[in-house]
This record gives C-alpha cells, structure tokens and sequence, in this order.
C-alpha cells in the first residue's frame, strides 16, 4: 500500500518531516486521528525495547498489555462501538529497504513498566517480539476512525533513516 | 460523560429498595443476561422494571434490554428475577456500577445466579452456537490493571469457579444432551474477560490460546469476583457466537447478537431443566 502523503505521527521526535511529534499517547493524538483526512493512511513511529536487532522494526501486529483502552466511554460517531481491528497494519510496502527490515509482534505497555527478565520471557512465549509504549493506543483509536496504519518501533538510541521516511511520505 | 453515569447510578439501598417496593418475595434465583442472550420471556405473573427506574441508568449497548423480570416458571413456580442486560466497564462505568446488579442480588438474599455472556471461541473444537460453562476465568478487565498493566495478570494462573451449581448445569446439560442429540452438549472451559469495546487482534487471539482460555469476552467476571464469598452461588455459561478459525474473516457486534438469538432457544431449555432439579 503507498504511503504518499501518510499522516506521520512521530513518538521519537527523530523525524523532522513529521508534524506531528508527540511526547506520549494522548487526546492530541486522538483529535488528529478524528479529524478528516483524504487519505486515511498514517505513519506511526514509536521507540521500543527488548528488540532482537538493533534497527527499526516493522509491527506486524499487537497485543494490548497496557490495561487500558483509549475507546472506552461513549463511543465516538466516528467509528463502530465494537471495532474489529484487524487488518489495520500495512506491513507490504513494495520499497526494498523497508520490506527488508524486521518485523514482529509489538506489545504495548503501559508507561514506564518495564517487564523484569522473567516477565519478558513469558511475554516472549505468549508472542511478544518486542515491546513500546505509544503506538499501540494510537493504533486502536486510528482503526476505530478507519485509518491504515504502517507502524515503524525504532530501539531507543538507535537512529531512524528520514530518508526513507521522507522516500515514502514525499514529505 | 463517566461521571455523569456514575453519579446517575443509584445506591444498593435505593436500587433495592425500587425493588423491594414492587416484589414482596425474595426469589430463588437470579438470571443476568448478556449481548442478545434471550431467555424466558413468557415467565408467568411477570413484574417488569426498566433499568432506569431500578437502577438510576440503562445499558449503552444494543443487545441489552435493560430490563428487570422478576417472575414464575414451570410447574413448580420458581420465583426467577431476570436481569436482561448489563453495565460494562468498557462503557465507562466504575467497578461499583458494573456489580450493581449482583449486589444487588446477593443483598436481596438470591441463594443462586446464572451469568451468561456472549463470547468469542478460541477453543478450535467450539463452533458456533455452542454455550460453554466456566469452570475458570482471567480477569484482564479489572481497573486495577489500569495502573500495571496486564503483565502482572499474565503471571498468574487461571481462577477456577466450578461450584455444585456449574456441576449442576454439566449434569442438566448431559442428560439434555441423551434425550435429544439436537441439543449439542454443553461444552466447558476458560473464560478471559478483556476490556473491550475494541475486538482481539489476531496475536492477542493467540495469546488467550497459548494461554489455555477456551472464550473470551468482555464481562461475567465482575459478577463471579463479586458473587464468591457471598451466600449467592454463582455459575456462568458463554454463548459462543463465533470461533477464530485460520483465514476466517473476523464478524462484527451484530453478528454476535444473530448468533446470540440464535443459541438462545437452547439455553432457554438448559435454564429450564435446571430450575426444575433446583
């Protein structure tokens, strides 16, 4: 699926295309996802940890272990009260240098825990790759409003190449 | 929004109290219904009160009546009090609001409670229309989670809650099951409570399943956490509207609810023979 003209929301503050940087999860990210857009396409970017490799890894898909859900309450007219969310990550992106990255299961964490070893080895057994900490409430709220999501987890100090960012966005 | 509801909801004493007003006998038995589950509507002498009058709020949730049935069955005339529909956390309500209605059942002095909920099957046996009984649930809803996350919850291991009134059910269920083979035998397992609104991703799926649960949906467990300990015996049974199948398309909320009706016919048999043996 093309990323051309993708929204960016950038968790890292490492891509100077994006304008869209965002310290953590929150209602700014939720109004920007609820607003119109064209092309409901959105670049999530997002650091992570327990990573096998030291460069950015694509999210094929999720396990919510934050708690929590960003959908709970009244239902926004946006999108469905129960969405399936499926199908929501692009993970094909017909760019050799991204297609050739890694990828896996992300498990979204809550803020600032931080799985002892023994935890990340059941976490690891039950289908967890690696782990973030933004990406996987921005996601839900992004398919509930419809949106497409590409999702890059970068290891913290690990630096993301905005060439390709910029490549596949034109921005 | 949360707050409003919260502050809506009534107290124990007054919800019983509406209650109390209109039913002058305790009942022997209480039936919470969930998503589209849809038992015993021609109880006789039937006393009905909404939700709102009873409890300050109604349920959000298409599939939930929001109705209170307090009536006679079979010919014993069993006094049952239905509950048709719930509160979920999921729809912003608290921990106190979402167990109303249980407490409210224990503190009117109610011996025995079915919970049913519409679930999803992740046991790859279960097909669709099954009813599972619980005999061990998760709990990866409670608020507490809000503050650690489910890791600490992923470390521990399955609660069991198979009771006399579960072993009941089984027995009720097989016998059922012998006299007429069209009733498909009751199946049983492990419920995970998830909080919702949103469905499982196809890895959490997987998960529950390395995680040995046979049903995952998102209730019951208030209601069993809240009926343990008290004199009120609780047993819960799913209606499995759909089973995650390798490539099959993931259904929405309405398919829940068709397969939910669907399935109810069968469940209205089991309550029956079950409040005939109580």
């Amino acid at each position: 699926m093309s990323l051309k003209n993708a929204l960016i929301i950038d968790f890292t503050g490492s891509v100077s295309a994006s304008d869209n940087h965002y310290l953590v999860f929150g209602e700014p990210v939720v109004k920007k996802l609820r607003s119109a857009a064209a092309n409901k396409v959105v670049v999530v970017i997002d650091h992570g940890s327990q990573m096998s490799a030291s460069e950015p890894h694509v999210v094929a898909d999720h396990i919510n272990l934050t708690g929590g859900n960003p959908l709970t309450g009244a239902n926004d007219p946006c999108g469905e009260r129960f969405p399936v969310v499926n199908d929501t990550y692009i993970t094909e992106f017909q760019d050799a240098e991204l297609d050739k990255l890694p990828r896996g299961v992300a498990g979204g964490l809550k803020e600032k825990v931080v799985p002892s070893k023994e935890e990340m080895a059941k976490l690891r057994e039950l289908g967890v790759d690696f782990c973030c900490y933004h990406l996987v409430p921005t996601m839900i709220v992004a398919a509930h409003a419809g949106w497409k999501v590409a999702a890059l987890v970068v290891p913290r100090g690990a630096k993301l190449d905005e060439k390709l960012i910029s490549r596949l966005t034109g921005k | 929004m949360k707050t409003d509801w919260n502050i809506a909801a009534k107290s124990l004493d007054n919800a019983l109290g509406v209650i109390k007003a209109v039913c002058h006998e305790t009942p022997k038995v209480a039936i919470i219904l969930g998503s589209g589950v849809n038992v015993l509507i021609d109880v006789d002498s039937p006393q009905v009160l909404p939700y709102e009058e009873v409890f300050g709020l109604a349920p959000t949730v298409s599939g939930h009546a929001g109705s209170l049935t307090v009536g006679r069955v079979g010919a014993a005339q069993t006094l049952v009090a239905i509950f048709r529909g719930r509160f979920h956390l999921y729809e912003g309500h608290d921990w106190s609001v979402v167990t109303l209605p249980t407490r409210v059942i224990v503190e009117w002095g109610i011996t025995k409670l079915f919970v049913t909920n519409a679930a999803g099957g992740l046991n790859k046996q279960f097909q669709v229309g099954d009813l599972m009984v619980l005999t061990g649930f998760r709990d990866m809803q409670h608020p507490k989670l809000k503050e650690t996350g489910l890791v600490p919850a992923l470390m521990q291991p399955a609660t069991g809650c198979k009771n006399a009134l579960t072993e009941q059910i089984l027995r009720t269920g097989a016998d059922l099951h012998r006299e007429n083979a069209e009733i498909g035998a009751l199946r049983q397992g492990t419920y995970c409570a998830c909080l919702g609104p949103s469905y499982n991703t196809l890895a959490e799926i997987e998960m529950l399943r390395r995680l040995q649960c046979d049903a995952v949906g998102m209730s019951t467990v208030p209601e069993l956490l809240t009926a343990a300990g008290s004199k009120t015996q609780a047993a819960a049974i799913s209606v499995i509207t759909k089973v995650w199948g390798d490539g099959k398309p993931m259904g929405g909320h309405r398919e829940v609810l068709e397969a939910s009706h669907a399935a109810s016919s069968r469940l209205d048999k089991s309550f029956r023979a079950v409040l005939r043996e109580l």
